[in-house]
């Protein structure tokens, strides 16, 4: 890689993009707005730093990994307005690209790179998390098109896409990996209702999307009719590698730093007690991110991360968990009830602590893939995979 | 400097891996065990001699390889996934205050000879419950008197350094092991791979090193840190693989082990906590070389994270083997032990905790 792209990222990043925030500086009193997302995505492309991997026929810039690494690298410091594109282009754009055909390839990925169109990704259901490949949304032939009929969970920036990547069910007689297909689905198209789902923290960071007799054309197909499993693992893969690779945050009221002002402020770190359990915490979390730098490093030189990204988010999770056990004993009581904010923060964090070790797949599907896939033991024993999908028990279903 | 391993470590990495796999197998720590040995001469000869192990933190000028801190790291690494035993890690430690105080005579006298392996040299620091040292008389011409333990290789170092205290102010004397020497007694070490004594002193004669002494003990306190957490994250490595291993051969219930989340998700667990830990092992190496200021912290984060994972590993190891990892024949024991001992020795987590808070000026 030469060093004028890094230089060039470097210059136009100090021209265009705002800087992070350190933690005791002000929250910037305006949002930013959808349309400032898609302005932002826009002059990104135009600069040429959008799609850095991705082939110039399909609107990339035909470079390396190295290049994806060193801006990666150089935008850590920078807080890039253009959020509402991340899953778009790390969940179905890059799974698009795999295995979709090539009028896909022409016709979406451009629009996604230039910030015209946003994506969503459709996979979870009520009755399909871990077991995602229990799902029971369906797609039925009708003529040349297929009618889609279920529910979605847990989907992130449905209320503003145009277009979603979903797994629904085409064949229920075959065993439950082998009967399923990803299509492209438009989110504006009659039949689909979009509702906020409130989580523990009272946010609503997600959404259930409904599906009512949605009308999908013929070529809305990715990949092969019942092959949606292969693509979905394909796009499960770029999830783990977005998510490892997110970078940690640095104004984290949860984070050593946060937790020691706290701390101070209370005057607790005289305590031999509470001294210790910050120094581990420094510890753990320092160890956290060497580990993220680590896997960077590697692939740097061609050692790609593969199945050890699940031991970043597990480690990611773990490391929430015990940092409000530290905030616990810092705050003590004094976490009980609270009129500031600096303690809210602090509790609201600890009360999402456990939504991040179920999100993006639970720690106990992390654990059987380090398991599995980085130390190589046995997968489970299970009678799922070859019983047919309408005999298998699904969700929270009662056996007949 | 990066964390990942530059061509040269990961070439003396391989060149330590089949040392200790050719000259230095469990096997001939069982050997040492029935035969009551500290360590096999020949080993560490070959380490010192052939590999150069005792000089790689001693600079040539003093005859040594002056390859640094990460050099040592991945060394140690090797010999602690192999448990070997040595009088390395004394060595390594008596080196340290050398080269950290200022009494030419001692460093051109001794560190030649340490890094040569010619002689076996120790640093005679316990904590306050294992007994403490007064001096007297003049720096020349002192006497210590008191006891310290356990001692690293104490009963096999023919020159001991001591911190003693006069008048409330803590000195370093160098004290030779000869006929007016200190008694060494040999204790029972819980890890088989060390050897470890009481130096009991009573008017035994020494010298004062010239020298800042709080300063040199700091430093190898942080050595310490990081030698015990390289050799943990070695050995944890080698729990973990052969824990896993036998999750793959071992069969219950119909399906390997392995198979089970009981036993699957306990071993992803250890991979975890060894990944993390052996990140942090790197940028402590790194530190020690390219960052000094920030080597005491990161040395002994390294430390508080791997020294309580590597003994949870050994005991993880022992559980998931069943019966037979329970067995004297076995080599899930050793590891056990090893893990213990290297938890608790040259400070245990309770007080690295506290040096670290120290440290990050909590």
């Amino acid at each position: 890689m030469s060093d004028d792209f890094r230089t060039r990222a470097r210059s136009w990043l100090e021209a265009n993009a705002p800087r992070r925030r350190a933690a005791d500086e002000d929250e910037d009193a305006s949002p930013v707005t959808l349309a400032d997302q898609k302005a932002f995505q826009a002059k990104l492309y135009d600069a040429g730093f959008a799609g850095i991997t991705w082939p110039r026929e399909y609107g990339g810039q035909g470079l390396t990994g190295l290049e994806q690494i060193a801006w990666s690298l150089e935008t850590r410091d920078f807080d890039l307005p253009n959020g509402a594109f991340f899953i778009g282009l790390s969940m179905p754009g890059n799974t698009i690209l795999e295995v979709g055909s090539e009028a896909q390839k022409k016709r979406y990925l451009p629009p996604m790179l230039r910030g015209d169109e946003i994506w969503c990704q459709l996979f979870s259901e009520p009755g399909a998390g871990s077991d995602v490949a229990s799902l029971q949304t369906s797609a039925l032939r009708d003529g040349d098109e297929w009618v889609l009929n279920g529910q979605k969970v847990w989907t992130s920036g449905a209320q503003f896409s145009d277009y979603g990547a979903i797994l629904a069910r085409t064949d229920p007689t075959k065993p439950k990996h082998n009967g399923i297909s990803m299509f492209i689905v438009d989110m504006h198209a009659p039949g689909v209702t979009v509702r906020p789902l409130k989580v523990a923290t009272g946010h609503s960071p997600f959404n259930e999307v409904f599906f009512d007799n949605v009308r999908m054309p013929g070529d809305a197909l990715i990949g092969e009719e019942n092959k949606g499993w292969d693509a979905a693992v394909v796009m499960l893969r770029h999830e783990r590698i977005a998510i490892g690779t997110m970078g940690g945050f640095r104004t984290n009221p949860l984070g050593y730093e946060s937790l020691r002002d706290v701390a101070a402020g209370l005057g607790r770190t005289g305590e031999p007690g509470t001294r210790r359990r910050l120094a581990e915490l420094y510890a753990r979390q320092r160890a956290t991110g060497l580990f993220a730098t680590l896997l960077r490093e590697e692939a740097q030189v061609g050692r790609m991360p593969g199945a050890r990204g699940s031991v970043a988010k597990l480690a990611g999770s773990d490391l929430g968990r015990f940092a409000g056990n530290v905030a616990e004993d810092v705050l003590g009581d004094q976490l009980a009830a609270y009129d500031s904010d600096e303690i809210a923060a602090v509790a609201t964090m600890i009360v999402a602590a456990p939504g991040n070790a179920i999100a993006g797949g639970t720690s106990e599907i992390q654990r059987n893939i380090i398991g599995e896939r980085v130390l190589g033991l046995a997968k489970d024993p299970g009678v799922d995979r070859s019983t047919p999908f309408n005999q298998l028990r699904v969700g929270t279903q009662r056996q007949n | 400097m990066a964390l990942i391993l530059t061509s040269e470590e990961q070439a003396l990495a391989d060149s330590v891996r089949r040392f200790v796999a050719d000259r230095s197998p469990l096997t001939s720590l069982r050997h040492l065990m029935a035969a009551g040995e500290p360590y096999d001469a020949d080993v560490w000869k070959q380490m010192t001699a052939q590999l150069g192990l005792a000089g790689l933190t001693i600079p040539e000028s003093y005859g040594g390889v002056g390859a640094g801190y990460s050099a040592l790291s991945v060394a140690l690494t090797e010999l602690g996934a192999g448990l070997v035993a040595s009088p390395l890690l004394a060595n390594l430690l008596a080196a340290e205050v050398l080269l950290r105080l200022e009494d030419t005579e001692a460093s051109d006298d001794l560190l030649p000879k340490i890094a040569g392996g010619e002689l076996i040299a120790t640093l005679a620091t316990a904590s306050q419950a294992g007994g403490r040292v007064t001096a007297s008389g003049s720096p020349i011409g002192a006497t210590l008197t008191g006891t310290v333990s356990p001692v690293l290789n104490g009963a096999e170092a023919s020159v001991l350094i001591v911190p003693a205290e006069a008048d409330g102010v803590t000195g370093l004397y160098l004290v030779d092991a000869g006929a007016d020497g200190p008694t060494a007694t040999r204790l029972t070490a819980v890890d088989h791979s060390r050897s470890l004594a009481r130096i009991t002193l009573d008017g035994t004669p020494a010298r004062e090193l010239a020298g800042d002494a709080v300063a040199a003990l700091a430093a190898a306190q942080d050595l310490a840190n990081l030698a015990l957490a390289s050799e943990s994250a070695g050995a944890m490595k080698a729990c973990l693989d052969m824990t896993s291993n036998y999750a793959k051969i071992r069969v219950a219930f119909g399906q390997p082990i392995g198979a089970f989340q009981a036993v699957k998700h306990r071993l992803a667990d250890m991979e975890k906590s060894w990944e993390l830990g052996y990140a942090a092992v790197r940028d402590a190496a790194r530190a020690g070389d390219a960052e000094p200021g920030r080597f005491p912290a990161a040395a002994t984060a390294a430390r508080v994270l791997l020294a309580p994972a590597y003994a949870d590993a050994a005991v993880d190891t022992v559980q998931l083997h069943g019966g037979i990892g329970f067995t004297w024949e076995h080599d899930a024991h050793l590891y056990y032990k090893n893990g213990m001992s290297n938890k608790v020795l040259l400070g245990g987590p309770g007080d690295q905790l506290d040096r670290l808070a120290d440290l990050l000026g909590i």
